[in-house]
């Protein structure tokens, strides 16, 4: 058995081959009870199968996976109430009505009663889509049976949710929507497992980053950790109300290696070292102000995760 | 618990089907269309008759049926939220067999009914008769469209996509279920012996079907 208290998820030295084709490689990660996790990686990168794996609907592989502390080898009626899923594309029986499609999978999942009801009511107004529980599902919009899928998979209050690209195809509303309602629930201690290739989205609102990449975990931490590690926030973006008149007066600060003018006032400045960003700053904003000019505003240009992301290719090939 | 909910499902999604509907209205309408279309069949009761048409165009229809349902909801993902559930997965293709035979059965017993309502109107066949070839009309009917049930779910369990599917349907589970005319045309047995063979048979073909969805990656 692996895992730990604090840990709803360990993937302890996962190996998966397709034929001749090796899928993920020695992969081995926690995802701390309560946390939103974000799983990046290219298309093929191995997401999928990672995730199919963490819900038993792939059970060849080597390696351990346990939730909870219990292994995932030994599937049951626990481990399964336990999780909820929400695949790539939401693939449900057209036949039904939102309303039936709901019923089923969650009297599947154990709730019982009345208590089926209360939770379709409860989770379709949560998601925005009662109007549409009496509709077919083969007459549903992508966006709305998205929300479909989302609304199954929340339905019996699992602890974990697993969920394969959720807001891929959403509009920015729904998104907004969706991201709000994962900080929600890990609010309530559900633990949130996602994947996206919307590497805005992960940094918004996961806890932890992994990135995967041919079948192996390039990098697994908070995002601050991403970027110290990357270690890229060395510039300053500047833009004055008048034109400088010389870049001389910039690049003349302490700490700064190089000035790009983008246009008469609006500059980006370079640090020798992301350690001097507050120090450099401080310096700026007097020597501008010092030679009589005024301040439209002065930020350090954070990486985004896009960028990070893309640094880490440079870093360690193909990420 | 999850089979006999997974079978409700299953039947309230199958009997109001385009296929299905034309099974309800189109099998009855056959028995009708003999009656007032064929002459003579050679002293053959119509029940007897339309019990054979019904299991050889019904049988087809339902296995190409199954096939096709299970092929596309494994194309498209649909079991994958089932299977997370806590549910056998073989569940899942007891309640679509037993969903369709009943709808099949249902729709193949109204059809020999009305044919022996009309036979009862023809001069020479008598109550007894007429039941009789019911009774074995009705078994040879169901003993078939039991056998294609099931090789339909295990062609449409294992086949790799629709055209090959097809081709089972056509040139295996068709086959199949015919071994069971055997009896009744070489008159080497009795009638119940059709129904014995179609049972051992669907079984073997339903065991091996869930023997092949227990360890396949869907």
């Amino acid at each position: 058995m692996v895992g730990n208290r604090g840990e709803m998820v360990s993937v302890r030295g996962i190996y998966k081959r397709y034929k001749d084709l090796p899928v993920l490689v020695n992969l081995s990660f926690d995802i701390p009870k309560g946390s939103i996790f974000g799983y990046i990686g290219p298309n093929g990168s191995g997401k999928t199968t990672t995730i199919k794996i963490m819900t038993g609907l792939i059970r060849d592989f080597q390696g351990d996976v346990s939730i909870e502390g219990r292994s995932i080898r030994n599937w049951n009626t626990e481990l399964s109430s336990t999780i909820g899923y929400l695949p790539q594309q939401t693939a449900l029986q057209e036949w039904r009505t939102v309303d039936q499609t709901l019923s089923t999978f969650g009297r599947l999942s154990g709730l019982q009663g009345s208590e089926v009801e209360n939770r379709i009511k409860e989770v379709t107004e949560e998601l925005g889509i009662t109007e549409y529980r009496q509709r077919k599902v083969s007459k549903l919009s992508g966006g709305t049976l998205q929300k479909v899928g989302m609304a199954q998979a929340m339905l019996h209050r699992p602890k974990l949710l697993v969920l394969d690209e959720p807001v891929a195809g959403l509009d920015p509303e729904s998104r907004v929507l969706f991201k709000n309602l994962f900080r929600k629930l890990s609010r309530d201690g559900t633990t949130i497992f996602f994947s996206s290739h919307i590497l805005s989205d992960i940094e918004d609102i996961a806890d932890t980053i992994g990135i995967l990449g041919h079948g192996r975990m390039r990098y697994i931490g908070s995002m601050e950790e991403l970027r110290e590690r990357v270690g890229r926030s060395t510039e300053v973006r500047l833009e004055t109300v008048e034109p400088i008149p010389s870049d001389s007066l910039l690049a003349m600060i302490q700490g700064v290696s190089k000035v790009e003018r983008v246009a008469d006032n609006r500059f980006h400045i370079i640090l020798q070292e992301h350690k001097e960003m507050d120090a450099v700053v401080d310096r700026t904003i007097k020597v501008v102000l010092a030679a009589g000019l005024h301040i439209r505003g002065i930020h350090p240009n954070r990486p985004s995760l896009e960028s990070l992301y893309l640094s880490y290719t440079d870093e360690e090939g193909k990420v | 618990m999850s089979l006999w909910l997974l079978f409700k499902d299953e039947l309230n999604g199958f009997y109001r089907s385009k296929v299905m509907l034309a099974l309800w209205v189109g099998l009855p309408a056959m028995a009708l269309l003999l009656y007032f279309l064929v002459d003579d069949i050679e002293g053959m009761p119509i029940t007897v008759f339309t019990g054979l048409l019904v299991s050889s165009i019904g049988g087809l229809l339902t296995s190409v049926l199954i096939v096709v349902n299970i092929l596309n909801e494994k194309e498209r993902k649909v079991y994958d939220l089932f299977l997370i559930r806590p549910i056998r997965r073989e569940n899942l293709l007891l309640a679509k067999f037993g969903a369709v035979f009943l709808c099949v059965m249902v729709a193949s017993l109204i059809a020999i009914t009305l044919a022996a309502v009309l036979d009862s109107a023809n001069e020479g066949y008598n109550v007894q008769d007429i039941l009789l070839s019911m009774k074995d009309s009705l078994l040879i009917t169901l003993s078939i469209m039991a056998i294609n049930c099931s090789a339909g779910v295990l062609i449409g369990v294992f086949a790799p996509n629709m055209l090959v599917g097809i081709l089972l349907v056509l040139f295996g589970a068709n086959q199949l279920s015919s071994l069971v005319l055997l009896p009744m045309i070489t008159g080497w047995g009795e009638m119940w012996m059709a129904g014995l063979a179609s049972l051992v048979i669907s079984v073997a073909l339903l065991f091996g079907a869930a023997l092949v969805f227990r360890r396949k990656e869907i």
